[in-house]
């Protein structure tokens, strides 16, 4: 409670906004601009074969954009059109990104192993000879199961007894392709002498796990000599789930943004009028205390500001118009951190205590509201961070940003300032000129 | 107030002036049901009209018709708006982009759903517009970008967050406000996504993610409202006041607080609208700006008539409080524990009441002590004024039930 400590804590916080953004202004950075604002790279994806039905077409499109989003492009848009896939990325520059980003083919084939000692495959008889991932080569044998044996998303890597396992659902239907090569394998057949099973990926052999029970109860564990990273890859080869079709990718073609420049600066343009007619309101309401909001209001949007760029360049969350709206619905909830602070202020001062004695009994009463309240829209943005897709979750990224710029203004600049105020001469103990208290029937 | 009691407050004249001052005596629960008669009404509308003519899904939901038009003459955007806008389609939902590859450029038209022949007709009206030939711009169908799902996952986090914020309610303030307090906000939701299908607003990415903070929004500003009624509840247990007494001031006290961030929320929202998507003509922001504007009145809304008079039911016969047999207190009375923040046990009310001439009556209060009359300074009334400049006492530990 000490003022140099609340003046230290007041200016080391504005201190530190103010050289950050400083720095941040002379790197010329700024929050990345997603598809709607600053356009981006588009790749179309055709089927390589004639009779792709529609679902078809459909279920490609869900697993690019799982795909995209599990390799950290975020928020791109994804369609079918006519016959082809349209993937659109945003904040994507050039070409050779924008094609190696949606390298998406991928067939995933289970085929019994032959042998791994050199031969030549009966090609007559459907076999092959295909590269291991180590350099080696194989000669797989022939079959119809596919990747879709798996349940998609649903393997993943455990460590057993010290080793890296990878363990994946059978679909229902799949649980008899995979048995019916399983038992082959386990059994030593002619048409799997090696009793290994290989997980083909792109006519890469992934991994030739050895088949040790014939029959698989709806799941399987694959364990072998992985290292983490291997069995994660594998992990994720299972995971994505077999496409359907072949994808091949046509053209790469540059998109304009759908709403651009002028949607952006319509947004900002409009916001800050708004926000203005808000702090108007307030001064009229609050008199002096105001100086503390629209301080606060500076300060907490250099924060988001701050945040927002650091946030969009290290994970690829461009920033859309959707997040301006958001940024700008947030507004309100940061003003109400003050207004819940202030009215706590006017009532306890309507109860005969004075300003510089209410002032720090209202900010512990109401940071435990603020908290609770501020921690409810936290929660809420965390778990549509985590479980949604696309442009919820970029959205749901600047909701957080702005919550947690609101509660660490709230705490590092809001309270030193309205304590500091509170025993001001300019506060003037909060008679009519703060609009803490009014004077007797006359309307603040 | 008595004359003789310390540092006197005179109600001010206004409406204004007493709801800046915090002196209002507005009986919330007493006038709940006109708040439940409206909401019920508003839902019955809403589900009525979503089973009636449902949403109006833009493309990212149900797909639409795109056509590629080439831009070698200098077709542009604005072009494609016109021919859009001679067809009398509404450019609101439509995505134009220009878009350019090695080989080609053109200008990409994409709206949502429309009968097939609308396809094939503005086909020409694109050709004849780009000078090109009717065989050079491609007419497909889009698929839904917005997968099912998209929109599983986003259920599925709304499921789980409301799971989550229940829990946390109930561990901080108590079950019984995490059930008003989640009931409140699915009624924002089919409030709001009612009014959407009754004006058939269209229905895009940007609208689901505006109702999507408004959930957050809807509970942020409940949690303000019981925050208050929590803390009231503490002080005052000892007292068993009636609980609709203890909604009724705490509700009078953060009134000014919700008006205040009310207006402070819309406002910005609204200039989106008028100023953004009105006078810069910008579509695309009146999208989120009114999915906004609509979910945060309505979440203002039921945060105050839904919310509270809600948990006033849940706890009407909770034996912490006073049961029904005791009326709450209304006007003077009530505007008198506004203002001095006590709520007080009855006794004290019908004595501050009597003490004023309020014709409130309370039977079981003259039972046990009859009130006097008149502004003596050992009247209940001047003891209260003194000591409500006192702190208030220490509530008693309430045992958990």
């Amino acid at each position: 409670m000490n003022p140099k400590r609340l003046w230290a804590s007041m200016l080391i916080f504005v201190g530190v906004v103010g050289a950050l953004l400083v720095v941040n202004i002379a790197r010329d950075e700024h929050p990345a601009l997603g598809l709607d604002l600053e356009g981006g790279v588009s790749v179309i994806l055709a089927p390589d074969t004639e009779d792709a039905t529609g679902e078809d077409l459909s279920f490609v499109r869900d697993l690019v954009r799982d795909q995209l989003e599990s390799t950290g492009i975020a928020e791109p848009d994804v369609r079918v059109e006519g016959a082809n896939v349209i993937v659109d990325l945003p904040g994507v520059r050039d070409q050779a990104e924008a094609l190696e980003a949606v390298s998406v083919s991928g067939i995933v084939s289970l085929r019994p192993v032959l042998t791994c000692a050199g031969g030549t495959p009966d090609e007559a008889a459907g076999q092959s000879a295909l590269p291991t991932l180590d350099g080696g080569t194989c000669i797989v044998g022939p079959s119809d199961a596919t990747g879709e044996v798996f349940v998609r998303k649903s393997a993943g890597v455990d460590l057993v007894q010290g080793r890296w396992v990878v363990a994946v659902d059978l679909s229902n239907t799949g649980q008899n392709q995979w048995n019916a090569l399983a038992t082959q394998c386990y059994n030593g057949t002619a048409a799997c002498p090696t009793t290994q099973l290989a997980i083909v990926l792109d006519d890469v052999i992934q991994s030739a796990p050895v088949v040790q029970t014939p029959n698989f109860p709806g799941s399987v564990q694959i364990s072998g000599s992985f290292t983490e990273d291997e069995a994660r890859s594998l992990a994720d080869v299972l995971n994505r789930g077999a496409f359907p079709i072949q994808m091949v990718q046509e053209r790469v073609e540059t998109v304009s943004p759908t709403a651009g420049q002028d949607a952006l600066n319509a947004a900002i343009i409009s916001g800050l009028i708004g926000v203005a007619l808000t702090l108007v309101y307030m001064t009229v309401y609050y008199r002096r205390l105001a100086v503390v909001i629209v301080a606060g209001l500076v300060v907490w949007a250099a924060t988001v500001y701050l945040l927002a760029t650091y946030v969009s360049q290290a994970t690829n969350y461009a920033f859309t118009l959707a997040g301006a709206t958001g940024v700008i619905v947030s507004i309100g909830i940061t003003v109400d951190t003050y207004i819940v602070l202030f009215e706590r202020l006017r009532d306890e001062t309507r109860q005969g205590r004075s300003l510089a004695n209410a002032a720090p009994r209202s900010f512990d009463a109401t940071w435990k509201t603020i908290l609770a309240a501020n921690f409810i829209g936290l929660m809420s943005a965390l778990i549509l961070f985590w479980l949604s897709v696309g442009s919820v979750k970029g959205f749901a990224l600047y909701v957080g940003i702005t919550t947690i710029c609101d509660l660490i203004v709230c705490w590092f600049f809001i309270r030193p300032a309205v304590l500091l105020f509170s025993r001001s001469r300019f506060a003037n103990n909060g008679r009519a000129a703060t609009g803490v208290t009014a004077p007797v029937g006359v309307p603040a | 107030m008595s004359d003789t009691a310390p540092n006197p407050v005179a109600i001010s004249p206004t409406a204004l002036g007493r709801a800046v001052n915090g002196q209002t005596a507005i009986d919330f629960i007493g006038r709940r049901k006109w708040g439940f008669g409206a909401s019920l009404l508003l839902i019955v509308i809403s589900i009525a009209s979503l089973s009636i003519q449902g949403l109006n899904l833009g493309i990212d939901f149900a797909g639409g018709v795109s056509w590629d038009v080439p831009a070698t003459n200098g077709f542009t955007i604005d072009d494609a708006e016109d021919v859009l806008a001679d067809n009398g389609l509404s450019t609101e939902g439509a995505r134009l982009q220009e878009r350019s590859s090695d080989s080609t450029e053109f200008v990409k038209v994409q709206v949502g759903d429309q009968p097939a022949e609308v396809g094939a007709e503005l086909r020409q009206q694109f050709a004849d517009a780009a000078g090109v030939d009717v065989d050079e711009v491609n007419v497909s169908l889009v698929s839904a970008s917005w997968g099912a799902e998209v929109t599983e996952s986003a259920v599925r986090a709304l499921v789980i967050f409301v799971i989550l914020v229940a829990i946390y309610l109930s561990f901080r303030f108590e079950w019984r406000m995490a059930v008003a307090a989640i009931v409140a906000m699915l009624h924002d939701v089919v409030v709001a996504v009612g009014i959407y299908s009754l004006f058939q607003f269209i229905v895009t990415p940007p609208t689901v993610i505006a109702f999507l903070t408004i959930l957050g929004y809807s509970l942020y500003d409940t949690v303000v409202v019981f925050d208050r009624v929590r803390e009231n509840e503490a002080r005052f247990a000892a007292q068993k006041p009636p609980y609709a007494d203890v909604l009724n001031v705490s509700m009078n006290q953060v009134l000014m607080r919700s008006l205040n961030t009310s207006i402070s929320s819309i406002v910005p929202v609204l200039s989106l609208l008028i100023i953004g998507a009105g006078v810069f003509g910008q579509a695309t922001l009146s999208e989120f700006a009114l999915a906004l504007l609509i979910g945060m009145a309505v979440g203002a809304y039921s945060s105050i008539f839904i919310a509270v008079p809600l948990l006033g039911l849940l706890k009407a016969n909770s034996s912490a409080w006073e049961g029904r047999n005791v009326p709450p207190a209304v006007g003077e009375a009530l505007r008198d524990m506004v203002v001095r923040g006590d709520i007080g046990s009855r006794r004290t009310r019908a004595a501050a009441a009597t003490a004023r001439g309020d014709d409130v009556t309370d039977e079981s209060a003259d039972a046990a002590e009859p009130a006097s009359v008149g502004t003596t300074p050992d009247s209940p009334t001047a003891k209260e004024a003194q000591s409500a400049l006192k702190h208030q006492p220490r509530p008693r530990k309430k045992k958990r039930r």
